[in-house]
């Protein structure tokens, strides 16, 4: 049966030019756990939104075609009964909670459609999600992970068939993405919900989904099985979707004539197990690191026992951090990890000032931070926020990296702006409000405001989140780009990619303390560590301590390297016998 | 002591900071849902309020009026409201009446205004402590439910549940708005008097244009809500009445209402026979 | 069929924008709320409001819904949220804001024009206090019964009003609403409108000049906040406090001083048995 079926679907926004879907046919069997895969701007959530009945019911356009949901005509039904077929969470999920209280909340749906036991309704959604026990808690006490299980349990809370995620662990750790992902798992084998996610980590899909359908240009290009869809590395990277790292690892040795043509690509790291299992280790002699060199740098910045508390709202001020010793020394390139609420952006705005400890010291280039004027501090250290839109201030990017320079009166501001504006390939853009660009561009527009004082320390806070693949590359190569200008950066980041690429020092904090700090071998080569914190390095580092324990690999290019062998075909023979 | 007066003023600055007022403000609406007045059952207290909120303003009996004080004192006291408001409360009443006192004096008025003046501040002070008790001590959300038994507009007391839920978030964004004015700002030297007007006009002036990516970024928030809110079928609720029994069930008189209601009258009681004995 | 869409979708429109409103002018109350005014001498400089975030919405989209968005977000989170909640005070503030917000919406028919954009939010904001001047005059003159007798008070509350009218208009008037609105109305004209899924204003889209049946409907909201006040002060008088407890007044309340802790310590008593029992039955 299917639970979803879509004929011939064209819809346009009001005042917009092209349909953002044109003629999309698609059916959903019930029973399915779909991952729906497509660059930027190609109609996803447009899509989701026709299958839960808010377009055409609620949002107008132009609208030609059909759409079944649950048996039901999408056109003809209200979105009210179409809410118990089809649940929906956004992707910015945190406005979708109405409520004050978590059960309120969950529950809120089912009493609306006046349901008398709402409540057993709101507990039992609850408990599926794995919220039991907070269900008298206020909603900002939730951690973002929380927050977004509470959007699914309303969701889940009118026992639609259907469930529709928008990027779902867009802003998670990956300890919390495991468990939004294991109760979909759960919700889609125990309790037959058909799921459908908008998901960019080919990872996920590879472990949880069982279809993939690719959108492009608002059409429907293919709907296959999981492990034949991710195969497809020509027409998923044509589309800016990066198939999980075994896979592409794979993809490029068949390439390289090391795995015989005819093998089948494997998806996941059990399967790459398999096919990659004739071939052998090399040292790669240049893979070790050389951060000696920076130890004998001076401190750029130094934690002296530094103690910092919240005013709670009731009871005891809570302390993030106690006695932190930490020392950033000049010229480091930094990433600090932890999960999420380890005190990561904390530390951050520590370090400019913004928070200021309730105990110990912080030292700027040897004298305290508290000391310096507000002004020269701008001009040493700044922070890029972990959301760009609260860097926007005024009404065009232009305006808003000029500001800092113009309201110092720097000498030939107009044309460092103009030299910004085109390094960060913004120049086309400059008029536009940088909350209207997309989620690239305005990564772009706010890293180059955080460099426009020239500052000699750079802090960044999550500059890859709910960033695509495509998009997250390019902000990784300009973070590369930016290595010669900024001389001391740090970033907070989950992205363990961009840990592996980026940093020569590695900070883990768990718990307000440092854990863990040292260069990436150090860090990923430390199970215990791995398993205290719930740190997770690339899948493809992974793979390669599972082929062999020495093995140090952080990116696809070392990993085909390292395993490669010589490339004279000798390993292919093997492999092949 | 140019130093003492900088770490005075910086200190100062801390304490009345954004992150103050947001602590305080967070802490009036949700850190005190575990008080005795908290528990009450806000249709109770509502009608306890339209009385001590009503009736002092209309009455002139100076003993009723200070006992009727007594008792918003008390349970003002009961319901731990956050010092700020209580602040406010003192500021208020104040300048309300302080100010009208002053304005008569120089007027021409004498000796013989102060009496009204002094039945008007306890009319002031009791109607406000009236409204901090119940407004400030409950909790918004079950002031909704009340307020809808008694048949508010279902728009009021959504409003104040989703303000309720919307506060901590929007304070967040603002605070940030307003961080990265300060970090990429450039304020004016406060050092002189005419320095220190200069940087008051500028605060001001940062506030005004932090509202403009506010009001942006806001829009883009409660598009989603407003979707969402159509899904959750809260129009299709406004409409139904077995939803408002629903949500109106879990109100329940209890004991302690019926105590509180009765120690109320009690009191009002005896300052009326006092009043009547004098 | 067609119809009905069209309606729903102005419906959520409406309420989106009413949610906007409210949650940002509420925000802004707050912290006016906080901000102490200073005085010198009888003359007060206040941050009294920041208007200019209704004003620009109502210029931007549909006015009625800005405008109850604004007067709810006030109550909702300075009054309620902070307990300050005035009484039948509120009530007046409400439809005045309302009438003013909604006017100065309606006045303008092209936001991008700035003439017509400052004409209509400094209308917006002579209204609302001019309006608000009157029931204050009024109130005073309710709140003290011998408001006539009290030498140099009547004098004083018209000077001291009129003052605060002038004043409020002239500083926060022009300052916080002109200003800010001039500022704001152009540049977030054609941007914010999308975020909303809205079309911006157009002379299409645009309700009309201001009407007969606007004017009448502001002049019947007013009467209504004015006749609030006038009732619940006759209301009062019917109960005559003082009179009606003078002369058998120590009996009467003598009984029911017996009766209310009569009835207070059955209450107890009753109490005491209910928890008793429910621990019972929890032992059981």
């Amino acid at each position: 049966m299917n639970v979803i079926e879509i004929e011939n679907l064209t819809f346009s926004y009001p005042g917009a030019s092209v349909p953002t879907l044109n003629q999309l046919s698609l059916t959903v069997e019930a029973g399915d756990f779909l991952a729906i895969v497509g660059n930027n701007g190609c109609g996803k959530s447009t899509l989701c939104k026709a299958m839960n009945g808010l377009i055409p019911n609620f949002i107008t356009g132009t609208y030609t075609g059909s759409v079944r949901a649950g048996g039901l005509d999408t056109c003809s039904s209200d979105v009210g009964t179409l809410a118990t077929k089809v649940g929906y969470v956004y992707q910015d999920f945190e406005n979708q909670i109405v409520r004050p209280t978590v059960l309120d909340d969950a529950s809120y749906a089912c009493m609306n459609y006046a349901m008398a036991d709402y409540l057993e309704r709101g507990r039992a959604a609850l408990k599926r999600c794995g919220l039991s026990g907070r269900e008298n808690d206020y909603i900002w006490q939730l951690s973002g992970g929380q927050t977004h299980l509470l959007a699914l349990a309303g969701a889940v809370s009118l026992e639609p068939d259907v469930l529709i995620l928008d990027e779902p662990i867009a802003q998670l750790d990956p300890g919390h993405a495991d468990r939004i992902y294991e109760i979909l798992k759960e919700l889609n084998e125990k309790h037959g919900k058909t799921i459908i996610v908008i998901e960019h980590h080919t990872e996920y899909i590879a472990d949880y989904c069982k279809h993939v359908l690719l959108l492009k240009d608002g059409k429907a290009l293919w709907k296959l099985p999981v492990r034949e869809a991710l195969c497809r590395v020509q027409d998923l990277t044509a589309s800016d979707i990066f198939p999980p790292q075994v896979t592409r690892a794979a993809y490029e040795l068949k390439k390289a004539r090391v795995l015989p043509l005819t093998a089948a690509l494997p998806t996941t790291v059990d399967e790459g197990r398999r096919t990659f299992a004739g071939l052998t280790y090399h040292i790669n002699k240049e893979s070790r690191e050389q951060t000696e060199a920076l130890c004998k740098a001076p401190a750029a910045v130094e934690f002296k026992d530094v103690t910092l508390s919240y005013r709670s709202v009731k009871g005891e001020p809570h302390k993030i951090f106690d006695g932190l010793n930490l020392s950033i020394r000049k010229g480091e390139k930094i990433a600090l990890i932890g999960s999420n609420g380890a005190g990561k952006s904390t530390l951050m705005k520590l370090m400019i000032g913004l928070l200021k400890p309730s105990a110990g010291e912080i030292e700027l280039y040897g004298s305290a931070l508290r000391g310096i004027k507000r002004d020269q501090l701008s001009r040493k250290i700044s922070l890029v926020y972990q959301n760009p839109e609260e860097m926007f201030i005024k009404d065009s990017i232009e305006a808003d990296i000029a500001y800092a320079m113009k309201v110092r009166g720097i000498e030939q501001w107009q044309e460092r702006t103009g030299r910004l504006l085109e390094q960060f390939r913004l120049t086309g853009l400059k008029d536009r409000d940088g909350r209207l660009l997309s989620g690239g561009q305005m990564r772009r527009a706010s890293l180059a405001i955080g460099i426009a004082l020239n500052p000699e320390i750079l802090l960044l806070d999550e500059p890859t989140a709910n960033l695509d693949i495509a998009t997250r590359r390019e902000i990784i190569r300009t973070l590369e780009e930016m290595k010669d200008i900024t001389d001391t950066v740090m970033i907070a980041t989950h992205d363990m990619q961009l840990v592996c690429e980026w940093a020569q020092r590695i900070i883990v904090l768990c718990g307000g303390q440092v854990v863990g700090d040292g260069s990436r071998d150090e860090i990923f080569g430390n199970e215990k560590l791995r398993k205290l914190t719930g740190i997770r390095p690339p899948e493809i580092f992974a793979m390669g301590q599972e082929l062999c324990p020495q093995a140090y690999c952080y990116t696809i290019q070392e990993f085909v390297q390292t395993f490669g062998g010589d490339s004279d075909g000798r390993i292919h023979k093997e492999a092949v016998g | 002591m140019a130093g003492f007066t900088k770490k005075l003023s910086d200190n100062l600055f801390d304490k009345f900071s954004m992150d103050f007022l947001r602590n305080q403000v967070l802490k009036n609406a949700y850190g005190n849902d575990d008080t005795v007045i908290a528990r009450l059952d806000p249709r109770i207290l509502i009608v306890w309020y339209l009385f001590f909120g009503l009736v002092p303003w209309f009455a002139n009996d100076l003993i009723f009026l200070l006992f009727s004080f007594m008792i918003v004192v008390v349970t003002t006291f009961l319901a731990r409201v956050a010092g700020l408001v209580l602040f406010l409360f003192l500021l208020g009443v104040f300048s309300q009446t302080g100010y009208l006192f002053v304005a008569t004096l120089i007027l021409g008025g004498d000796s013989t205004a102060i009496a009204p003046l002094l039945v008007l501040t306890l009319k002031v002070a009791t109607v406000s402590l009236a409204s901090i008790t119940v407004f400030s001590g409950l909790d918004p959300d079950r002031l909704s439910n009340g307020l809808m038994w008694f048949k508010c507009p279902e728009r009021l007391s959504f409003s104040i549940s989703y303000a309720y839920r919307m506060l901590p978030m929007l304070m967040e964004e603002f605070q940030n708005v307003l961080l990265s004015y300060r970090m990429r700002g450039n304020p004016p030297d406060s050092a002189t008097f005419f320095g220190k007007l200069k940087y008051l006009v500028y605060q001001i002036k940062v506030i005004i244009h932090a509202f403009y990516p506010l009001m942006l970024n806001t829009a883009k928030r409660s598009r989603t809500t407003v979707e969402a809110l159509e899904i959750k079928g809260y129009r299709y609720a406004a409409v139904n009445k077995e939803v408002k029994k629903l949500k109106l069930a879990s109100l329940k008189v209890t004991y302690d209402d019926m105590i509180f209601l009765t120690i109320s009258f009690l009191t009002v009681c005896v300052s009326l026979f006092v009043s009547s004995m004098v | 069929m067609e119809t009905v869409k069209k309606q729903t979708a102005t419906q959520s429109q409406k309420l989106m924008v009413f949610v906007l409103t409210m949650a940002l002018y509420g925000l802004a109350t707050l912290f006016t709320e906080l901000i102490p005014s200073f005085q010198v001498g009888i003359v007060e400089f206040s941050v009294e409001y920041f208007l200019f975030i209704p004003l620009t919405l109502s210029m931007l989209f549909d006015p009625m819904s800005a405008a109850l968005g604004a007067a709810t977000g006030e109550l909702v989170f300075s009054e309620i949220m902070l307990g300050q909640f005035g009484g039948l005070g509120e009530l007046e503030k409400f439809i005045t804001l309302t009438i003013g917000i909604y006017i100065a919406g309606r006045l303008v028919a092209n936001p991008a024009k700035r003439r017509m954009v400052g004409i209509a939010a400094m209308s917006g904001v002579v209204i609302q206090q001019f309006l608000g001047t009157v029931v204050d005059i009024l109130k005073v003159q309710f709140a003290v019964t011998d408001f006539e007798a009290v030498a140099g008070l009547p004098e004083s509350v018209f000077a001291t009003e009129g003052f605060a009218f002038l004043n409020d208009v002239l500083f926060s008037g022009i300052l916080f609403c002109l200003l800010p609105t001039l500022f704001l109305v152009p540049k977030l004209y054609g941007k914010i409108e999308p975020l909303l899924g809205m079309q911006p204003r157009t002379k299409a889209t645009y309700l009309g000049a201001i009407n007969v049946k606007v004017v009448i409907g502001c002049l019947v909201a007013f009467a209504a906040a004015v006749c609030c006040e006038m009732l619940a002060e006759s209301g009062m008088s019917l109960i005559d406090w003082e009179a009606g407890w003078a002369g058998s007044g120590a009996a009467l309340s003598a009984g029911m001083i017996v009766a209310a802790a009569a009835a207070l310590i059955v209450l107890l008593v009753m109490r005491r048995s209910a928890a008793v029992r429910t621990r019972g039955e929890e032992q059981a």
